[in-house]
């Protein structure tokens, strides 16, 4: 298929009220960030298919992630009929409740509720306090999905826990000590290998890390511990804002918001030097740390500049990103800062609440410092990819980092893609990592295998 | 089976206006005159067919349903005076759960199993709780179901505020096939006055009166016996009353779209009738002094 652009003129792009081709699901999908806690299981009390969906959806057709522990197919399921409907579901959500404590083994369920409960209006917070004294202690968010996204879900979880299971607290903060919250879990598929690799930078620099979710995490042991922190950290343009804010005025902890989350050694030394500055800690320590993974990332990157010099024809000179805010802001600003890449396209698809918007634009137009971009917000696959075909990329095609939904226009365009963000259906991802040192190292491997393979 | 046309009519009302009531008269009155006629209470209190029945409760569509996913239709209807059909859609226990899918789950299940065709029906009437808060509750009037809606009513400012609200539903489903409106059945209308606020009510919304009903001690009587006033009192004037509306509302062939009134208009409309009503009741006094004048004249 060759897609011709000067051919016929192009329709005008109107907004329809009618989405083609998801970018996130609903907020029950937040049930990926209750199991991405280490022994920590989702209880959905919802429609048949709610789950099952999300399931699919979040960690099969997306880099085949699968469900873990407790989540995917194991998570129990109240089923909601048509008597929930009418005479209200709490009695069979306190069925589920009390027969999920004797079959499985957890440290703790959250209950997420689904359209139709939150609809009638079951009083599923008396349902959870019955279990007050239960064996495996029950926390709920109602996530109904009229709430908002999986974005939206995985705050109002957050929260939840925070509230419910970790509780008051007013003993003393432990120095150094931090609660990061950044990637969303399942929704980006290299959200395991991410957390660890940001986890390792923080403890480099010289913090005790709670990365709260993923293979790293201690689970509900570290959650316990949050109201300790002496900080808490958010790495993403937006996302976990609002927690922080809540855990600022429950527990009186400050928040550094930083909207990058690093890719590469600058963005990387960047991050150590804010974190260690805001912390008031030593810098010495971080300092031989930026040091010693710089020697390393360095020496990679110049075995990478004898290819990047001689294989220049055949390299893309600019780039289209689609995707989430936190994958779109980091990549932008590592390709145009370490790669000098010429950024031609951003769109962010994660639907950011519109009082964020403004700050995150104005991170693109100081994307580095002679460079500025632009920066677009569209959830419509339709509208986001007529902007595609209608981007001037100049005589070669760009490389696009997006998702699978853009597997036709990229082969329209013969343009290298990267499957970055949700759904990225090939790709199979476990412990893979894009950001941080190693992670950059990796994503620089995964772009130019994509760029040289194109022609075997 | 025929292609009979089954007439289906849905009252509606403020509640505590007399729907129930009125409803179960119409039923014994056209079950007396031979017709074949189902009353269908729309109301979780389940108490719309109480008279039809000795003053017992029915066990309800949603009752059944509640014990058990599949349902036979069948073991919700009841018979009640003169051969009428009772049925009771049910609901939850106040507070939870959805009410008014409740309707909607009941009447799908009649609707499903071909009650009414499989007992043959002439009329089917729809009392339906007093105030429509949800989607559900507008059921009857949605396409397909009821084909005409009556609207209960007295002179009360409360009980027309809740008429023209229903005119509002009404016109917002007529574009839609929607049921139109027959009329007002204007109830506990005893005086002039009270007629004159109706009839005033019914021209300014462009419909009718399909029968004053005057507030009566034979009904009160009649209920505490656990019957309607049909029953009750056969030979009573409120009887006759109850049975001329019935005729009414089997001869009643074309309903309409009614032009309700905005808030506005409204509110000016009753503070309008609320001066005349101060006026109506301060009369006298002023027609005594004159009198009393005269007296001290001679
Ligand atoms: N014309 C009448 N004369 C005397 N009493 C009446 C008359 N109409 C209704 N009532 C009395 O008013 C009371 C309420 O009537 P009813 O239960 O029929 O109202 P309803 O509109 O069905 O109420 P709800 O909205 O609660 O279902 C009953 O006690 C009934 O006997
Ligand atoms: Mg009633």
């Amino acid at each position: 298929m060759t897609i011709d652009l000067n051919d016929k003129p192009l329709p005008p792009l109107v907004k329809t009220n009618s989405i083609e081709q998801v970018r996130y699901p609903c907020s029950i999908a937040a049930m990926h960030s209750v199991s991405a806690i280490p022994r920590v299981i989702p209880i959905t009390h919802c429609g048949p298919g709610c789950a099952d969906k999300q399931f699919v959806n979040l960690a099969m057709y997306n880099a085949w992630q699968g469900g873990g522990y407790g989540g995917g197919a194991v998570v129990p399921s109240t089923n909601a009929s048509e008597r929930e409907v009418v005479f209200g579901g709490a009695d069979r959500l306190r069925e589920l409740i009390g027969a999920t404590q004797n079959i499985l083994d957890a440290d703790l369920f959250v209950v997420l509720t689904g359209c139709i409960s939150d609809l009638v209006g079951d009083d599923v917070g008396s349902v959870v306090r019955e279990f007050r004294d239960a064996e495996t202690p029950v926390t709920f968010a109602e996530t109904g999905g009229f709430k908002g996204n999986n974005f939206t879900g995985h705050e109002l979880v957050a929260r939840a826990i925070i509230d419910q299971y970790v509780g008051p607290y007013d003993g003393p903060k432990q120095a150094g000590l931090v609660n990061v919250w950044s990637l969303l879990p399942y929704h980006n598929p290299f959200w395991r290998g991410d957390l660890a690799e940001i986890k390792r930078i923080l403890e480099g620099a010289g913090l005790t890390v709670n990365i709260l979710f993923g293979q790293h995490s201690g689970g509900v042991a570290e959650w316990k511990t949050i109201p300790q922190a002496q900080f808490n950290l958010v790495l993403s343009p937006w996302l976990g804002l609002d927690v922080a804010r809540h855990l600022e005025r429950t527990y009186g902890q400050p928040f550094l918001h930083v909207p990058v989350l690093p890719i590469g050694a600058k963005a990387c030394a960047d991050l150590i030097r804010r974190v260690v500055a805001f912390a008031g800690l030593d810098p010495a320590p971080a300092e031989a740390f930026i040091a010693a993974e710089e020697r390393i990332y360095y020496s990679y990157l110049e075995d990478f500049t004898t290819f990047y010099a001689e294989y220049w024809w055949g390299l893309p000179a600019k780039f289209a990103v689609l995707s989430d805010s936190t994958y779109n802001l980091a990549l932008t600003k590592f390709l145009v800062n370490q790669l000098g890449l010429i950024p031609a396209l951003q769109i962010i698809t994660d639907n950011p609440p519109e009082e964020f918007r403004p700050a995150i634009e104005a991170e693109y137009r100081t994307i580095a410092e002679d460079v500025s971009t632009e920066v677009e917000f569209e959830e419509d696959s339709y509208i986001i990819h007529q902007k595609l075909l209608r981007t001037d990329f100049g005589h070669k095609p760009p490389i696009i980092f997006g998702t699978t939904w853009e597997r036709d226009v990229a082969k329209g365009l013969k343009a290298p893609i990267v499957e970055v963000t949700f759904p990225t259906t090939y790709e199979v991802v476990l412990s893979r990592s894009h950001v941080g040192y190693r992670g950059a190292l990796t994503l620089l491997e995964k772009i130019y295998t994509t760029i040289v393979s194109a022609s075997a | 089976m025929g292609t009979k046309v089954i007439k289906q009519i849905a009252i509606y009302g403020k509640g505590g206006i007399g729907k129930s009531t009125t409803t179960s008269n119409i039923t014994a009155a056209l079950a007396e005159a031979g017709y074949k006629v189902m009353q269908f209470g729309c109301d979780p209190k389940s108490d719309s067919t109480n008279t039809l029945r000795g003053g017992d409760y029915i066990p309800s569509v949603l009752d059944l349903l509640r014990e058990n996913a599949r349902v036979d239709a069948h073991k919700a209807v009841f018979e009640g005076f003169a051969g009428s059909y009772c049925v009771e859609a049910g609901g939850p226990q106040p507070g939870v759960g959805c009410a008014g899918r409740g309707i909607i789950s009941a009447f799908q299940l009649l609707k499903q199993q071909e009650i009414f065709e499989e007992l043959d029906l002439d009329i089917v009437i729809f009392d339906v709780l007093g105030d429509v808060v949800c989607g559900g509750f507008a059921v009857p009037v949605r396409e397909g179901i009821a084909n005409h809606v009556f609207t209960i009513s007295s002179s009360d400012f409360m009980a027309i505020y809740a008429a023209n609200n229903l005119f509002k539903g009404i016109k917002t489903y007529s574009d839609k096939g929607g049921a139109l409106l027959g009329g007002v059945i204007a109830n506990s209308i005893n005086t002039d006055f009270q007629r004159a606020i109706i009839d005033d009510f019914v021209e300014k919304t462009q419909t009718q009166v399909i029968e004053y009903v005057p507030r009566s001690l034979t009904v009160t009587q009649s209920e505490l016996q656990g019957k309607t006033t049909i029953e009750a009192a056969p030979t009573s004037e409120q009887a006759q009353i109850y049975r001329q509306l019935a005729r009414n509302i089997i001869a009643h062939t074309e309903s309409k779209v009614p032009s309700p009134l905005d808030s506005q208009e409204l509110r000016d409309w009753s503070s309008d009738w609320g001066r005349r009503l101060i006026e109506e009741e301060t009369r006298p006094r002023r027609k005594a002094r004159p009198r009393r004048a005269a007296a001290l004249a001679s």
